[in-house]
């Protein structure tokens, strides 16, 4: 059965001329997530997506005798350390100068933090998490999400609206919370690519920048990171007051979960924010606050912080930096290309009642009666915003 | 460039001066003054944003007078098209009533109803006016009067007031101190205005007339924009003024007669006038305030006072109202935006004779409703019979159970 | 070379590019003129254009509820921009070697960021409201959205100077300051000198009518 609908968008002025939905177990019962399904575009799709699996098994495939390799080295090593043929005579020598159960304290002329130490491990086991852990863990998990995205748009293409705009919109953010939504997006992505360069910048930049231009861009990087990080504090807490409102947990959370938030087929109902929204929000509270304060800490070093504290406030740091960068290609696939009608919701501040009706039905249930009508003449169009039914408008 | 453009064109070009030029180079776009205007906020469109409407005069002003709209003019990419006017007709005279509650608020200072008052200046020479303003126009330069009045509909009113009323108005006396102009509304609708005066003039001893040669207090080239047609109006009143060797002239209760009379009028002919000019209201505050002016009673009903905009934040009288209301009105409450910064009643600069602008116009009371339902009043006194009918309009519209006096009626019915 | 460039022929290019257009454009907008006001008036237009220019500077009670947005981040931004510009400690040095010849007590380091930081803040708010806003959406012009990124540029490159140990970085900065002074006199940056006239004058004639602007 096929159903043809004409469906315009005169709000961003284009025009998708057919929407097809081929099968009909489709449309039994529960209104499922139809997709663009012109015959052309989906072969190239599929295509693509063989492509880029294929380049993938070719990359990885040959790295796995090296991953056989390397863990068996590492276990080696591992065997090696455990060797214990005859203590070290000189051990407690080296106990004193490292200061791992000393018996005297160490003392210097230079009176500072850690001072007494001659040599400190500390820095070191910072050096091994930064550079065996950090980057490696923290690359592989950007590139695993960034991939995984990439495949899953490939699968599932880009999930439409099952029923056509009805050109009614609803106010979903006001004014105030898409100028906090952007400002922290400004300054998140400021922060994310000045930290990325400080972490990944020796191993990718010097070979292209040389060893001074990239000194250079680190100092530029670092002063700009610095300066702007006491600023993302202020985002985040602007966030939380002005969103944290919907996003406590219910029950419909469980099973938006249990369903896979229908992002691989059937409805699931959700009330203004879904789980995956909610999870989203509550992990840039955690770990944003996790950055700031141990941002903090690592910035503002002259109030006696060791190098313990320095170390553990840097793996804080990276550890919350790296997992919200790779959850945020999520959030940024979902609300731009991922998903039709939803990035509109975030700059123009309404949705229409079709994605409403679609995505967080108990939430359009609620606001059923604020709904809006928009007048699709031209001149209104690129104002965006309606005519009637609407008083004193205070955009807050 | 079409004939029309071309004129309108060069109109605006004309209209560009030191001030026009320090606005233009000063806006930063900032979009606060949408905030004061009724025609933004209430509708929520932002094409009516007051500086948004004087977007014809500042294309002009970019084009001709800045360096780079010079050198882009030279290099063909300038071009101001028939649609940056006529695309304006709609905003300038429709959804916007020159209240200048704007220029009030503009943080550099802005005047942005001087600046639209000249972009309609440009959109009267391309001929671009709304129809009904334009036959306002022809009838006020052919009759006197926009709504086609004449001296013979004068006389008979007056005849008849007399008679209810047993009073005199003196009609062309050659010599009295002071000339009433009356709008047409006041002849036809709100004739109780003219028993008033009479009244309030004869217990205070005021020597006064009203002239039938010419009595007309609105000025249709002032809303129109067309400085010609509001210079050949105001010249009837010179000369008229002259005749009755008039020392003073008399505003009524109209809202932008005041402004073009006591503020315009001389830079429109462009030399001073021969008498001075005061509001009604000016004149019976002068009145009481000399003790000339005796009151007894009061009008005990909650009631507050609308500030018609062109006299209070364009004209400079605002306490006078205050002082008489104080008088006579024991229940006198003030709006909660009041004085300089009262909402307009939607019909100034033309609209009200605007009938495609009803609907916007209608739409945009609901500020004024507001207003009215906060405080809970069943009268609402102004000065200005423009503001008086938009506003019984609007409270129709609204079905709300409020009356609409007018000031020097209310004195009057309390006269001592 | 690029660094003899911005320090030299670009720099005094600059200078008279900005001191000249300023001078420039404030003199044609007087000499202009506007004609005389013959209406009698009741008050005096000077006190009123003095009185608008100080009056100006805070929101009328009856929009300041809904402007706050664009009052807050105004007031971070100028108001910061102003101290660091002028008493940020490589600013006074510069300045005191390359204009004015003598210098003044510069604010201290933290101080500096504290406003640069917030300087940073008001202009993004500010900017993103502008996008955001449908009124300000509408009515903004290319100039306004290339004055806005400018700025932001200036005061970016400054911050990845902010250690000063490098030339390069110093010298870029100046590049975009230099690049920022050329486009001043002939964008809406102007506002930042003609408002003085424009509130003056709008205050000389509600001044004349006695309205308390």
């Amino acid at each position: 059965m096929l159903i043809t609908r004409f469906t315009g968008d005169s709000d961003s002025q284009r025009f998708r001329l057919r929407v097809t939905i081929q099968h009909e177990d489709l449309l039994d019962g529960n209104i499922k997530m139809a997709r663009v399904n012109n015959k052309k575009s989906d072969r190239v799709r599929k295509t693509l997506f063989f492509c880029v699996l294929s380049l993938l098994i070719v990359v990885t495939v040959p790295l796995v005798p090296y991953a056989i390799d390397a863990q068996a080295v590492a276990e080696k090593q591992i065997k090696a350390d455990n060797v214990v043929a005859l203590p070290n005579p000189a051990i407690n020598l080296w106990n004193e100068v490292r200061q791992r159960n000393a018996i005297t304290e160490g003392s210097s002329q230079v009176k500072s933090v850690d001072s007494g130490i001659l040599i400190n491990k500390a820095g070191e086991d910072w050096r091994r998490f930064r550079m065996e852990i950090l980057v490696p863990y923290g690359a592989f998990s950007m590139a695993a999400v960034l991939l995984s995205l990439i495949a899953f748009f490939l699968l599932r293409g880009k999930m439409l609206l099952p029923e056509a705009r009805s050109g009614k919109r609803i106010l979903r953010f006001t004014l105030n919370q898409r100028t906090a939504h952007w400002f922290i997006v400004g300054l998140f992505w400021l922060l994310a690519i000045t930290g990325l360069i400080l972490l990944y910048g020796r191993i990718i930049l010097i070979p292209l920048l040389g060893a001074e231009g990239f000194s250079i861009t680190a100092t530029a990087c670092k002063d700009v990171h610095n300066l702007m990080g006491p600023l993302f504090l202020f985002a985040v807490l602007a966030m939380f007051l002005l969103f944290v409102k919907d996003n406590f947990f219910t029950g419909a959370d469980l099973k938006w979960l249990a369903k896979g938030g229908g992002m691989f087929g059937g409805h699931v109902s959700a009330g203004r924010f879904n789980a995956g929204e909610k999870i989203w929000f509550w992990l840039l509270i955690i770990f944003g606050l996790s950055l700031c304060i141990s941002g903090l800490i690592l910035v503002f070093s002259i109030f006696g912080q060791g190098r313990e504290v320095m170390a553990l406030s840097h793996m804080f740091h990276g550890i919350s930096a790296l997992l919200l960068i790779s959850v945020s290609f999520g959030h940024i696939y979902l609300g731009t290309v991922g998903m039709e009608g939803t990035l509109e919701s975030m700059t123009t501040g309404y949705v229409d009642e079709s994605w409403a009706k679609a995505h967080h039905d108990l939430w359009y249930e609620d606001m059923a009666g604020a709904s809006e009508t928009t007048e699709s003449a031209d001149k209104n169009s690129q104002a965006g915003i309606v005519a009637s039914g609407i008083a004193n408008t205070s955009h807050k | 460039m079409s004939t029309l453009l071309e004129r309108g064109v060069d109109k605006l070009k004309t209209q560009i001066d030191a001030r026009v030029e320090a606005y233009f180079s000063s806006c930063t776009h900032c979009g606060v003054c949408a905030e004061a205007c009724l025609f933004y906020t209430e509708t929520g469109d932002p094409r009516y944003t007051p500086i948004y409407k004087a977007e014809p005069l500042r294309k002009v002003w970019q084009q001709e007078f800045t360096l780079l709209g010079k050198l882009s003019n030279s290099l063909g990419l300038n071009s101001i098209t028939e649609n940056d006017l006529s695309d304006w007709e709609e905003l300038v005279y429709d959804g916007c009533s020159m209240c200048g509650r704007c220029s009030m608020v503009c943080p550099v200072g802005i005047d942005i109803a001087y600046l639209i008052r000249k972009v309609k200046e440009g959109m009267a020479a391309a001929g671009f006016v709304p129809d009904d303003l334009q036959s306002a126009g022809q009838r006020a330069l052919e009759f006197g009067s926009p709504m086609g009045l004449t001296a013979k509909s004068l006389r008979t009113t007056i005849a008849v007031l007399e008679q209810e009323n047993a009073i005199k108005i003196p009609l062309d006396v050659e010599g009295a101190d002071y000339l009433c102009m009356l709008s047409s509304n006041e002849v036809v609708l709100y004739s109780e205005f003219i028993t008033a005066i009479s009244k309030i003039f004869s217990a205070a001893g005021v020597s006064w007339t009203l002239s039938s040669k010419y009595f007309e207090a609105t000025n249709t080239g002032v809303q129109i924009g067309d400085s010609q047609i509001a210079a050949q109006l105001l010249e009837r009143l010179v000369e008229v003024a002259s005749e009755l060797k008039i020392k003073t002239v008399i505003s009524p209760e109209c809202g932008h007669a005041y402004t073009t009379f006591r503020w315009d009028a001389p830079n429109i002919l462009g030399r001073a006038l021969p008498f001075n000019v005061v509001h009604i209201m000016e004149l019976l505050d002068q009145l009481r305030s000399e003790g000339r002016l005796k009151t007894t009673g009061s009008f005990d009903e909650r009631l507050s006072y609308h500030d018609p905009c062109n006299i209070s934040r364009r004209g400079g009288v605002v306490q006078q109202p205050r002082h008489l209301l104080n008088q006579v009105a024991p229940n006198f409450v003030e709006m909660q935006d009041s004085m300089e910064m009262n909402w307009c009643c939607g019909g100034g600069g033309g609209v009200s004779a605007n009938e495609r602008a009803e609907p916007l116009r209608l739409q945009v009371f609901n500020v004024k409703k507001r207003q009215l339902d906060e405080l809970n009043v069943t009268t609402l006194v102004t000065s200005c019979s423009n503001c008086r009918i938009m506003l019984e309009d609007g409270l129709e519209d609204n079905d709300m159970d409020v009356s609409v006096i007018g000031i020097t009626e209310l004195i009057a019915d309390h006269l001592a | 070379m690029f660094e003899q460039f911005v320090n030299g022929i670009f720099w005094n290019f600059a200078l008279i590019v900005f001191f000249a257009g300023i001078s420039w454009r404030i003199i044609a907008v007087l000499r202009r003129g506007k004609p005389k006001d013959l209406s009698v008036p009741r008050n005096s237009g000077i006190s009123g254009a003095i009185m608008a220019n100080i009056r100006g500077f805070y929101p009328r009670k009856e929009i300041a509820p809904r402007i706050r947005m664009q009052v807050i981040a105004g007031y971070m931004f100028h108001l910061c921009l102003f101290v660091l510009l002028f008493f940020a400690a490589p600013h006074v040095t510069f300045i005191a070697e390359y204009i004015t010849g003598f210098s003044w007590m510069p604010i201290p380091y933290w101080a500096f960021v504290v406003a640069s930081e917030i300087t940073f803040a008001g202009l993004v708010l500010l900017w993103i409201h502008r996008v955001l806003n449908p009124v300000t959406r509408l009515i903004s012009r290319r100039g306004d959205h290339i004055a806005s990124i400018l700025v932001f540029i200036v005061m970016l490159t400054g911050c990845m100077a902010l250690a000063q140990t490098s030339t390069e970085l110093r010298v870029f900065h100046r590049f975009t300051v230099e690049l920022l002074m050329i486009y001043f006199p002939f964008s809406a940056l102007m506002h930042a000198i003609m408002f003085v006239p424009s509130r003056a004058y709008t205050g000389a004639w509600f001044g004349r009518r006695g309205v308390k602007v």
